[in-house]
């Protein structure tokens, strides 16, 4: 992977580099709806139903039938809509979420880019989806999706804030933003994984990661029972895909986030079982944080505006800095 | 907190725990023994007194009856037999006035068909429906009626 991004850019190499850039989007799309489909099942499981299970085998083609019923809607804009942004704020939504997979390492040789400021590239990415929010629930023309684009973007900058400073302590700890250098530094057995000094952090983390996300708990903004549907109330078929897009694809940024800052990245738990290759690895712990997230889904109700808020402000916030404190004195004490 | 913990826990248990949904179409569905389904006739046993017709709510029955062929028995004996479902409401009076329990009920419910004509069922489609019947008129089988089984 190095060899090939340190070269001069021939034909050869430009193609190259394109073909990479098209896999890595196919693995990710595949991702998305396998994921789809994967929270469908669990969700079901956990409510003693199985999940969907007629279309195709065991149901897997479920996720296809959906997407192709949306590509087949009829595209609405309403007349008093603001055009240019209504059809422009899916895609400030979902181009950065695309855009963050590109630092994300998965093993010691399997990685796209080794930005040195890797984790501040994914945080300063992450907010721009914020305004897509904003712009959707403007641009609608419709109370409703103003309510849910305000509230929405209240919650996404508000924990944007303890997600970056539950990061600090991982990099204070690794000396280093680049994520390569982060896994290097979980090396060893799982006693080494940055989620045991790290503990406070990674509370923090998993709780504004899952807010960051919109996702139950905290997902107030597409709250289908209680907002109509938020900020993407007005909008129908591919629009209203594009935004279901970026939320699972920032599920999959996230889970390898996680995986890479918290958990050890590729590395194997007991240093005996190093043989088993390093993608295995990664995967599975990937798919735990996965699983974890669609577990919390099924279990939580939804947290309300003003308690969602406060957790926030009040809560993670002087958390992460106390977390920041501590890490700061064991580093300078020991 | 442990709320939390606890709550995660139940989930996790539910996960793994038999599913309630009924799988129907691909498993048949099991009815209580009283169920009300689609009836079960047997011309043998019926003795043409009109009950089931006077007080079916819908006047869903239409039956037609002819002197007994045999001269030297008395009472006529049934010629031709009609439901029509598109208003039978299986609400069960007609089996509950029968006499001689020539009308029945079966536990079966399944009528769907892609044309109204088909709901108009004769006399021999109904004799022919003798799968589930009720426990308790199964004990009541003329002899001659055997010869279709009851399960």
């Amino acid at each position: 992977m190095r060899n090939l991004f340190e070269q001069p850019l021939g034909w050869p190499g430009l193609f190259g580099l394109l073909g990479l850039g098209v896999l890595m989007l196919v693995i990710v799309l595949v991702f998305v709806v396998f994921a789809i489909y994967f929270e469908r099942k669990v969700i079901g499981y956990m409510q003693f139903r199985p999940g969907p299970n007629r279309t195709g085998p065991f149901g897997l083609l479920q996720t296809t039938a959906d997407v192709l019923k949306l590509l087949i809607k009829e595209d609405i804009i309403p007349k008093k809509a603001d055009r240019a942004l209504y059809i422009l704020a899916p895609a400030i939504m979902y181009v950065p979420a695309f855009t963050v997979i590109a630092v994300l390492p998965y093993t010691s040789r399997l990685y796209l880019a080794d930005l040195n400021v890797g984790v501040l590239y994914y945080g300063a990415l992450t907010s721009i989806s914020t305004l897509g929010v904003i712009l959707g629930g403007w641009a609608s023309n419709n109370k409703y999706s103003l309510l849910g684009g305000m509230r929405s973007a209240a919650q996404l900058i508000s924990y944007e804030v303890p997600l970056i400073l539950s990061m600090v302590g991982v990099v204070m700890m690794s000396g280093s933003l680049n994520m390569r250098v982060i896994v290097e530094g979980q090396s060893g057995g799982f006693w080494h994984w940055n989620i045991f000094p790290q503990i406070i952090a990674f509370g923090v983390f998993i709780i504004a990661a899952v807010s960051e996300l919109s996702r139950s708990p905290f997902d107030l903004p597409e709250s289908e029972s209680e907002l109509v549907a938020g900020y993407h109330t007005e909008y129908t078929g591919f629009r209203f895909a594009f935004f279901m897009l970026a939320e699972y694809v920032y599920v999959y940024a996230i889970a390898a986030l996680t995986t890479v800052l918290f958990l050890g990245g590729w590395h194997a738990p007991l240093p005996a079982l190093s043989f088993i290759p390093e993608i295995v690895w990664f995967l599975l712990k990937f798919s735990g944080v996965v699983f974890f997230l669609f577990w919390l889904r099924a279990t939580m109700p939804r947290i309300r505006i003003d308690q969602l808020m406060s957790l926030a402000w009040k809560y993670l916030l002087p958390i992460a800095l106390i977390n920041i404190f501590l890490t700061a004195l064991v580093k300078e004490l020991w | 907190m442990i709320g939390l913990a606890k709550g995660l826990g139940v989930t996790l248990k539910a996960f793994a725990s038999k599913k309630v949904t009924y799988k129907y179409p691909d498993e048949p569905l099991e009815m209580p023994d009283r169920f009300r389904g689609v009836q079960h006739f047997d011309p043998d046993k019926c003795i043409v007194c009109n009950q089931c017709a006077r007080i079916c709510p819908t006047e869903c029955i239409t039956l037609t009856g002819k002197p007994n062929p045999d001269p030297e028995k008395k009472g006529k004996v049934i010629d031709t037999f009609d439901i029509n479902f598109e208003i039978c409401i299986l609400c069960d009076l007609c089996t509950e006035v029968c006499p001689t329990e020539a009308i029945v009920m079966t536990n079966n419910f399944e009528l769907a068909t892609y044309s109204r004509d088909d709901l108009f069922k004769n006399m021999e489609w109904l004799n022919d429906n003798n799968t589930n019947i009720r426990s308790e008129n199964s004990r009541n089988l003329s002899p001659i009626a055997t010869k279709g089984g009851n399960s």
